[in-house]
């Protein structure tokens, strides 16, 4: 970090055009742009109205579960042999993952913004439960758009979500993931938008996006702050999270952004090689560019057209990345690793074995790299890494990476 | 006449543009289009360079891209493909395409490359807001290309004066909600919205998404200045004769239609 002015006005971004520095932006088609400054406006209203603060911490308590446990990772602790480490266990979370805090926030928004539809994109499928969930709750119609290839890797949370009365709308465009499915909520959007409210899932997109998401997910970090201080009587050395469009990441170290003493990691998909198509490793092999709405780190070939991923997690399998996180990486004040496919699996096996939670493969990433870093860091200090989901959904997958078959 | 001197014009021939997608199948073919589109007499021509992700398109025109891009289509291949074929014997181009691909030259390079090629009024980028094109109006506005504004069926009044106050070339009035390709049915709102706008700037106005056929085009230019057609003219790009035949249908149909009026 340069220096402690920057730290502080850092919590203040985005500025009134939606940039954190020269990341962010609205680059989408005319036709969305008074939509963004609708939602912007009912956003800022809704987040500085007590009312509605009180009710939707209410339904996080209620239905969602909150606050999430912080978990003394024991075993884990002992396996690395070096610093103490915790898990913040948005794995308990109603529906299985951090994604539910965002949808929750977003379907309250929607329904004071008088809108009847929510669409949304998924990669892993988390997103789409958690909005699926929320549209049953509250009585929205929905459609989610998924990638055909991860509705194949998913194919169970394709079913929850059918049995929650959502429309799942395989996208069989370009690379079949995550990409595509994005283009495809957008599209609907451009046609909807008057009806219709599109629920992102992650801190991408065009402005407000990042900024609302960032603070719908900004809970993990503020209940991870007070818990971490009652349990050690001081903040944490290092915060650990893997970042897919960096809703869990940046959900965890919102409220410690400001406190230069906490280190913070940041871990992409490094998938099978650094070979372009190979991995979802943005800041390793990315460049700036404008995808979806947003100015940001894009995986791209030289010509400009997007590249392929690939990860064994599809909630991490994505060209792009939150402004907001590509912001800290050029400031320096998150650091930016990978873990490749092989030990993101190692470590699904370790924290089942060791700590008998079995972890999303999203989540598998942020744990090997805490194990290193725990190791690393040594004795005396404490980390706590973002356990963003759980890992029921990736169970057949991972039995069919091994050969077994389950059906 | 082209979007050059217009400008001198007290009437002026109501206007086609057909979009066509640059490499799709190949640039040779590309080259007939815009023989074509030369010899049937339109004002200019939107060239589109394929994206991988284009999200303000329907399936015909992301499928065009796909096409184009397994040729490995590029902005900066397109544009030293346009400087091979002499200026006279092409339409005035408006290049269209998504914001990253300029990003891959830097503006500064585009425009140059532009100036360099010579015939190139400008460009169309969808997803480049008013509100973030600050810096690339700038540029080409400092050596004569213009950034095509969009006014939405969604655009509010106070927002369409803003972005008429810095307009430049023409006025992309996009007809519907929703992507390319979707097919379109008129309507009074419509046609009041695009009559109001004639009143408020002296570029031409045009209407672009979703006109499939020269009977629709005829409707729309009694009350605007020019039609874009893009999703059909695309079916078609295969065949450059069929193509050629069916854009001189909007063409006749444009030069039929009485002229618009401007100072
Ligand atoms: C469990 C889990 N963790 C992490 C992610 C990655 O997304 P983000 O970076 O927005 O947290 C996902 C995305 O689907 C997910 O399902």
């Amino acid at each position: 970090m340069k220096n402690r002015k920057q730290v502080s006005e850092s919590a203040r971004l985005p500025d009134h055009s939606g940039y954190f520095g020269e990341f962010g932006g609205r680059f989408v088609s005319e036709t969305l742009m008074e939509a963004l400054y609708e939602l912007e406006e009912s956003f800022k209203k809704a987040w500085s109205d007590r009312s509605f603060q009180k009710e939707y911490q209410n339904v996080l308590t209620e239905f969602v579960g909150r606050p999430s446990p912080l978990t003394f990772a024991e075993g884990l602790t002992r396996h690395a042999g070096g610093a103490r480490i915790y898990l913040k266990r948005e794995d308990l979370n109603h529906t299985g993952a951090h994604k539910i805090n965002n949808a929750v926030g977003q379907a309250l928004l929607a329904k004071r913004m008088g809108k009847m539809r929510l669409i949304a994109e998924t990669g892993a499928g988390q997103h789409g439960v958690a909005t699926a969930t929320v549209a049953a709750k509250y009585g929205f119609d929905c459609e989610i758009f998924m990638g055909s290839e991860d509705a194949r890797r998913q194919s169970l949370n394709v079913f929850r979500m059918n049995l929650l009365g959502a429309k799942v709308i395989e996208v069989d465009g370009g690379t079949k993931t995550l990409k595509d499915a994005i283009s495809e909520a957008l599209r609907d959007w451009a046609q909807s938008v008057l009806t219709t409210h599109c629920v992102m899932g992650t801190a991408f997109g065009p402005h407000p996006f990042p900024l609302m998401v960032r603070s719908f997910q900004s809970i993990i970090g503020r209940e991870a702050r007070q818990q971490i201080m009652k349990k050690e009587g001081r903040l944490p050395d290092a915060l650990v999270a893997c970042v897919g469009g960096g809703s869990n990441s940046l959900g965890l170290f919102h409220h410690f952004i400001g406190d230069e003493s906490v280190r913070m990691y940041g871990i992409e998909a490094g998938g099978r090689s650094l070979s372009p198509g190979d991995h979802a490793a943005r800041f390793q092999g990315g460049r700036v560019g404008v995808l979806q709405g947003s100015k940001t780190f894009v995986l791209q070939n030289p010509d400009g057209q997007i590249l392929r991923t690939h990860s064994v997690s599809a909630g991490l399998d994505y060209s792009a990345v939150g402004p907001e996180l590509a912001y800290y990486f050029e400031t320096g004040r998150v650091h930016f690793d990978m873990v490749g496919d092989e030990e993101a699996l190692q470590a699904f096996d370790t924290l089942s074995r060791l700590e008998g939670i079995i972890p999303a493969l999203e989540s598998s990433h942020a744990i090997a790299y805490g194990i290193r870093l725990a190791r690393e860091m040594g004795q005396g200090k404490t980390l706590i890494i973002n356990l963003s989901g759980r890992g029921d959904k990736d169970v057949l997958e991972v039995a069919r990476l091994r050969g077994g078959v389950l059906s | 006449m082209t979007p050059q001197t217009r400008k001198n014009q007290i009437t002026s021939a109501k206007k086609v543009i057909p979009y066509l997608m640059a490499g799709d199948p190949d640039l040779d073919v590309t080259k007939a289009l815009l023989l074509e589109a030369s010899k049937a007499g339109v004002w200019a021509v939107e060239l589109g360079i394929p994206f991988s992700d284009p999200t303000a398109d329907g399936p015909v025109i992301q499928k065009a891209a796909i096409r184009a891009l397994s040729d490995r289509t590029s902005l900066s291949s397109v544009l030293s493909f346009l400087g091979t074929i002499p200026c006279s014997e092409r339409p005035p181009v408006f290049i269209m395409t998504y914001f990253n691909l300029f990003l891959s030259l830097t503006i500064e390079e585009f425009v140059r490359e532009a100036k360099r090629v010579g015939g190139i009024a400008g460009a169309v980028i969808p997803d480049l807001s008013f509100e973030d094109s600050k810096e690339v109006r700038k540029a080409f506005k400092a050596s004569g290309l213009a950034l095509v504004p969009f006014i939405s069926p969604t655009t509010s009044l106070p927002r369409i004066k803003k972005i008429l106050a810095t307009a430049d070339g023409f006025i992309y009035f996009v007809s519907l909600l929703g992507t390319t390709g979707k097919a379109l049915t008129l309507s009074s709102t419509m046609e009041e919205r695009v009559r109001d706008l004639c009143l408020r700037t002296k570029l031409p106005v045009c209407v672009g998404f979703g006109i499939q056929t020269p009977e629709m085009a005829q409707k729309i230019l009694e009350f605007s200045d020019g039609v874009i057609v893009g999703s059909r003219l695309v079916q078609e790009e295969n065949d450059p004769v069929k193509w050629g035949s069916l854009l001189r249908q909007f063409c006749e149909v444009a030069r039929a239609s009485a002229p618009s009026r401007h100072q």
